[in-house]
């Protein structure tokens, strides 16, 4: 028969429902209830409403086609049907769609996920989750400022979950085995230079190299690191652990040039004439800022002396002497810290209150308990040199009242204040700025376009300059800002270059933030009582060394977390992003109905976390039955009264019936139904779905494996034959066994069986079995030896197991398991 | 296969359950029948008596399509009277009637079977009892219909299939067939042995006499698995070399003098056969951990340090091997197994499958299927008045086989932590025993101590164990008893007692 769908005709089928006709036509219906093969709701959705000419509105799900209706699945009267029933469900919905601790990450690191992956003991994947973004995580592991840690709900527990030393816990590991195993995409043949080799620079430069493309690094100083490498004191980033962190980066096959500086040995069209097809410049913002403070300049560069100490140059600094350091930024409170070290009596003077530091609280606590004395609220208003020493007037200062219009709060000296004090030295460090000059450098340069106060001007959502091919990005374009938001910067151009190089034009997609349930964005949105079934365990501290100890020398402060500690403190993680944002059908219609995800603020339900595989939120239920109806074995209760009111009240419940099949979980349209083994939030865009054979039973079940970064995440049935979708417990939740820590990893050996076993090489091995079967076979003959073959392995496996006994040892004694 | 079974439960199928204990599916069941441990052969006699004495069998299919019909029929009709198979099976004769007229009056009907069956001393008459079942209603060769077995192992169809049996080679070859040998010997360039070899519990018996002096184990718990363990042990001992392979270390790695390490089926690619004989692929998921080798690997290294060179770069180039050699594999290329998978026998590129065995023919050399007279052996050992419990082993949803891997899943242990023994709560009565208490569960080979968990999904008088855990290792007690054709060991059987242990 004939039916007409938004207004085209269609071949429906006798008897089969408008949403059966228009799914094989192509078309989508949205439904949250519908389950193949199985009876309808109790308590339909109504999603799939459609309006049929004549009619009105109907529900796909139930209604039968008939000749000749005009059916249209997205008219406005259906639409206004789905937003109501959609806002009904949206006000009752309690969750986070993801992780609130990566929402403020310059970076965008999937935290929770690489958190779960050290939870989990899988160093290396979490590691190759991190690098998917960041990959210089033994830098940003030691300096990062943590824009992380204060969004964690954790501390409505307790404390914050250490994400940043967690961090640095797998990086450290990574370093130690010679890093981890990545995929690099065939060579293009393109060539890229970029310019600097700090932290943007070296991002770019990976993130391009894996793309296959030839990557050369032009960096003017005589070996790469940036800032962290020839400005960040050694006792925050040891160069020895930078070094083997970049080592490991440059070992991709990325080239590095050192001594080359631009402006002074190429210009851009040096390298454009080289043959290089795109430049990434990422020069950094080395240049002071000033303050125009009379005498000024007769005070020492706080910059300066931190890269001659980095350098290991001679510098005017002597024990005991009287240094005032001006500012309160990084480069003011590194300063400071390192002058302590050279045994000076440091002063950090500081205009505005301590919390108006620009300088992480943690670093400025530091500062003080090595010594470093903060006079706050003061500012230098005249540097003379007198000689060998500083006379510098001082007057403390008030903040005006708020600007109405920007909110500064101006510094103002009180005049009656001033006062003249004595120094050794006196050392500027008010930060840093980008320069400005490299307009003089060439002819391209100076087609370079400009903002009004001469930095480079760039698109920032490409990093491209005007000049083609030319990119720009780190603290060059940015001002001086973080090791993570130059990594951001750096694979941001990474992604442009690579873009640009292979005229791909990315697709703009929408936002979907407004689609994102959270569970409140500031403490007070936040409901402290969800949070009181969580209980308290105290965060773990990496050791750090007394500040009397540590002011003697350069040598790092804080240390790494210990592999239980920090085993320890991924456990605390409260798993606040969905982790059943993967197969959320709830979201996807949202988006689809252009729904907003006004949810709600107060949760009505703890979490259910008894069943041995399966975690149950109900704040999260869309009361679809999906699971009820999943369920060959009554293993599940689910009652909902007053569905669709605020008053509406869930009770869930497993019975003794349930077999832990999980064929709820995968019914379940949302995160209410969620799997203990699946601890990693991701989307399904983002992982490999490979189809394999279960390794228990001889059904023979097909499996589909979702993989991604070296480790499965979770298994489901394939819905092929045998299975059709379907598995049992150890199909579906039995496959975790294979990263068991208890897996043998080296040959075990002994000569014979009064000794304990040794740990010995392949080789070893091979020798002593091939050598003992031959003295076996030459004295008792081929029929003295017997081979049991494996009903598990491969059948090539046990191909190659028999023609072992049939064609090398010459003897049919082989056998199989068949009996067990 | 539940789940099947369930949906077609749905849609009206009769479902008729043999089991002593009342399984999960049993209480789903139409007809439940709690037959005598080791009795199978009897009542599928049973079963065909009925169908021969009514005259309820399917004349045309036995005259087209069998042979040897006469003989059965007078063997069933005079040694199995009904009231024999009532004695020995336990099963009233009026159930076994309903049973017979309702499997040989439907249109279709299949006969599942497990290790319940194979596992005993008559295993293979059981299974040729019940294969007589299917060829006289002429249940065979068509949808929805057969006798089939349910293969415990992912790949124990498939080691069967690539000949790792000591009397067949790849794909069910004969050995004794010079032509056969001689395709082999040219492709593998090492002249063959003329004789069968030995099977695996012949082995141990071998190796206790001195015979057998070394044993190569490719991913085998055999001193954790087998029947009869004490006996396994002492055998494993007297062998001058052990080469075990395994991913975890196995109880066979404490009578090994070297253990191999080797990736797991996740870890690597390959085929494997259901039992279903569906050729599936394996596909590598993630990398092995320390980049271990696979067991293939392992075997063509030793192999080349005793004078022997493959030359294999992957799976695919032993698969091809594997085609050239079995005509039943022919057809399959890893290509055709991309979407989904076939079933042998498939002899050219073309082929689809054969879904269905037997439609024509027979793999006979006249086509036609030779009906076998199952004859009887009661079980090797029955209780007494010193061992007055029979034990059955076998397997939970929750664990597989020697348990390494399920034991390494946390929420599998915390479903089944432990070993139990079940019993009848009229025993756990009488012996003063409750849910939970210890006991020493004693056989003529050993004992070993589990807790008891008391249900009455076990008959009176009998108990039953997994062997899922290494502690207590309950192979220990299992019987000595072995399948008089195949020397499948008679785990389903043991005679026991049990103590209290306060």
């Amino acid at each position: 028969m004939k039916i007409y769908l938004n207004g085209k005709e269609y071949e429906a089928r006798e008897g089969e429902t408008l949403l059966e006709a228009a799914e094989r036509a192509g078309i989508e219906i949205p439904s949250l209830c519908h389950l193949h093969g199985a009876e309808t709701s109790p308590v339909p959705c109504g999603l799939c409403t459609v309006e049929v000419e004549g009619e009105g509105l109907v529900r796909a799900c139930t209604t039968p086609v008939r000749e000749g209706w005009r059916v249209w699945t997205d008219s406005d009267p259906v639409k206004e049907a789905r937003r109501r029933i959609l806002e009904t469900l949206v006000a009752n919905h309690y969750g986070d769609c993801r992780a609130p601790c990566s929402q403020p990450c310059p970076g965008g690191l999937n935290i929770q996920g690489y958190v779960a992956l050290i939870a989990r003991g899988e160093y290396a994947a979490a590691l190759s989750l991190i690098k998917e973004r960041l990959p210089l995580p033994a830098l940003v592991g030691r300096v990062c400022p943590r824009f992380c840690e204060p969004r964690c709900r954790r501390a409505l527990v307790d404390a914050p979950v250490a994400i940043n030393d967690l961090k640095r816990f797998v990086a450290d590991w990574g370093l130690e085995r010679g890093g981890i195993r990545v995929e690099m995409a065939p060579p293009t043949g393109k060539r890229v230079a970029i310019v600097g080799a700090g932290p943007a620079g070296l991002t770019a430069a990976y993130y391009l190299r894996l793309k296959g493309h030839q990557v050369t690094i032009l960096e003017k100083e005589s070996e790469a690191g940036g800032m962290p490498r020839w400005v960040l004191p050694e006792f925050k980033i040891p160069r020895e652990v930078l070094r083997r962190e970049i080592e490991q980066l440059l070992s991709l096959g990325i080239e590095l040039r050192t001594g080359q500086a631009w402006g002074r040995d190429f210009t851009l069209k040096d390298l454009l004439a080289e043959g290089y097809q795109a430049v990434f410049l990422a020069v950094g913002a080395f240049k002071e800022r000033e303050h125009q403070i009379p005498g000024e300049e007769n005070s020492l560069s706080g910059l300066d002396l931190l890269y001659r100490l980095k350098k290991g140059e001679e510098i005017p600094i002597r024990k005991g002497q009287q240094i005032l350091v001006m500012g309160g930024g990084y480069t003011a409170v590194d300063t400071a810290r390192s002058l302590v070290r050279l045994g000076a009596e440091v002063t950090l003077i500081y205009p505005r209150s301590r919390v108006e530091m620009p300088a992480p609280q943690r670093e400025i606590r530091a500062a003080e308990a090595e010594g470093v004395k903060l006079f706050l609220m003061a500012i230098p208003l005249r540097i003379e040199r007198n000689g060998q020493a500083f006379r510098v007037e001082i007057a403390r200062t008030v903040l005006s009242e708020p600007d109405p219009k920007t909110k500064a709060r101006r510094i103002m000296p009180l005049e009656d204040t001033r006062e003249i004090r004595n120094f050794d030295w006196v050392v500027r460090a008010w930060g840093e700025e980008s320069f400005t000059e490299f307009r003089t450098f060439g002819e391209l340069e100076a087609r370079l376009a400009v903002t009004p106060t001469g930095q480079l001007k760039v698109q920032s959502n490409t990093l491209a300059t005007n000049i083609p091919g030319i990119f720009a990005g780190g603290d060059f374009v940015s001002g001086p800002k973080t090791v993570i938001q130059a990594v951001a910067s750096g694979r941001k151009a990474a992604e442009a270059i690579h873009a640009y190089l292979m005229g791909i034009k990315k697709e703009k997609s929408l936002p979907t933030v407004k689609f994102d349930f959270n569970r409140g964005r500031r403490p007070e949105d936040m409901d402290l009582e969800f949070y009181a079934q969580f209980p308290q365990v105290p965060r773990e501290k990496p050791a750090e060394r007394p500040a009397q100890e540590r002011k003697e020398d350069f040598q790092e402060v804080v240390g790494t977390l210990s592999e239980e500690a920090a085993r320890r403190e991924a456990e605390r993680c409260l798993k606040c992003g969905c982790l059943g944002f993967h197969k959320c059908t709830f979201r996807e219609i949202l988006i689809r109905e252009n729904v907003p995800a006004r949810g709600r603020v107060r949760a009505k339900y703890t979490l259910q976390t008894e069943h041995p595989f399966i975690e149950v939120d109900p704040n999260k239920c869309v009361g679809c039955f999906r699971c009820v109806r999943s369920c060959q074995h009554e293993g599940l209760e689910l009652k909902i009264y007053a569905q669709g009111t605020p008053e509406e009240e869930i009770h869930f419940n497993f019975t003794e019936h349930c077999v832990s099949c999980g064929a709820c979980v995968d019914a379940c349209p949302t995160g209410a139904l969620t799997r203990k083994d699946s601890t990693v939030p991701f989307s399904r865009n983002e992982v490999r779905e490979i189809r394999t054979v279960c390794p228990y039973c001889g059904t023979g079940c097909n499996l589909l494996a979702r993989v991604k970064n070296g480790t499965i995440l979770e298994v489901t049935g394939a819905p092929v034959p045998p299975n059709y979708g379907r598995l049992c417990v150890k199909g579906r939740f039995g496959y975790t066994c294979y990263r068991h820590p208890d897996r043998l990893k080296k040959p075990l050996l002994r000569r014979d069986r009064g000794q304990p076993f040794r740990e010995v090489s392949w080789e070893e091995a091979f020798e002593f079995v091939a050598e003992r079967l031959l003295e076996i076979r030459e004295r008792y003959g081929p029929d003295s030896i017997g081979v049991l073959c494996s009903a598990r392995t491969t059948n090539e496996e046990t191909f190659i197991a028999q023609k072992f006994a049939r064609a090398v040892i010459g003897t049919h004694n082989v056998d199989n398991p068949a009996r067990v | 296969m539940s789940y099947k079974i369930k949906d077609a439960l749905s849609r009206g199928l009769k479902l008729v359950v043999v089991d002593p204990r009342k399984t999960e599916l049993a209480s789903l069941a139409d007809l439940w029948l709690p037959l005598r441990p080791g009795s199978n052969v009897a009542l599928a006699n049973g079963i065909a008596h009925v169908i021969l004495r009514d005259g309820l069998y399917r004349e045309e299919f036995i005259r087209e399509r069998t042979e040897d019909f006469e003989a059965y029929a007078r063997y069933i009709l005079t040694e199995w009277p009904l009231e024999r198979v009532e004695r020995i099976t336990g099963i009233r004769k009026d159930y076994i009637e309903q049973v017979a007229r309702l499997y040989a009056r439907a249109e279709r009907a299949l006969i599942f079977w497990g290790l319940g069956v194979a596992e005993h001393r008559s295993g293979s008459y059981g299974v040729m009892a019940l294969a007589n079942l299917a060829l006289l209603c002429g249940h065979v060769g068509r949808p929805g219909t057969g006798a089939m077995p349910l293969r415990g192992q992912n790949n124990v169809q498939g080691a069967c299939d690539m000949g790792a049996l000591p009397y067949v080679l790849p794909g069910y070859q004969k050995i004794e067939d010079p032509l056969v040998r001689k395709k082999f010997e040219e492709v593998w360039g090492r002249p063959l042995p003329q004789r069968s070899g030995l099977t695996e519990p012949r082995m141990y018996q071998e190796a206790l006499s001195g015979n057998l002096r070394a044993l190569y184990i490719v991913g085998y718990d055999v001193a954790q698995t087998h029947a009869n363990l004490k006996m396994v042990h002492q055998a494993l001992i007297n062998l001058d070399l052990v080469v075990v392979h395994d991913i975890f270390f196995p109880k066979t790695g404490e009578f090994a003098h070297v253990v191999f390490p080797v990736a797991c089926l996740f870890e690597k690619e390959g085929t494997t056969d259901n039992g279903e004989r569906r050729v599936q692929r394996i596909r590598k998921l993630v990398d092995p951990p320390a980049d271990l080798p696979s067991d293939w690997e392992i075997l063509v290294e030793i192999a080349k340090r005793m004078g022997y060179s493959m030359s294999y770069r992957s799976p695919r180039d032993i698969f091809e091997e594997m085609r050239r050699l079995m005509p039943t594999f022919a057809g399959i290329t890893y290509e055709r197994l991309e979407e989904q998978g076939l079933c042998w026998p498939v002899p050219h590129e073309d082929h689809p499958g054969t879904g269905i065995m037997f439609e024509q023919n027979f793999a006979t050399p006249t086509g036609k299927a030779r009906f076998a007279i199952p004859r009887y052996w009661p079980p090797e050992e029955e209780p007494d008045e010193v061992y007055p419990f029979l034990l059955i082993t076998g397997r939970r949803l929750f664990h597989y086989n020697c348990g390494s891997m399920t034991r390494r899943v946390e929420g599998l242990m915390e479903l089944l932590p432990e070993e139990l023994v079940e019993m009848n709560p009229r025993d756990a009565r009488r012996l003063r025993l409750r849910e939970r208490d210890q006991v020493r569960i004693v056989s003529r080979r050993g004992e070993i101590v589990a807790r008891v968990h008391v249900t009455s999904r076990v008959p009176v008088g009998t108990l039953f164990m997994d062997f899922h855990f290494l502690d207590p290792l309950t192979n220990t007690i299992t019987s000595a008893g072995m399948d008089v054709k195949v020397h499948t060991p008679e785990y389903k059987v043991a005679a026991v007692r049990l103590e209290k242990l306060s």
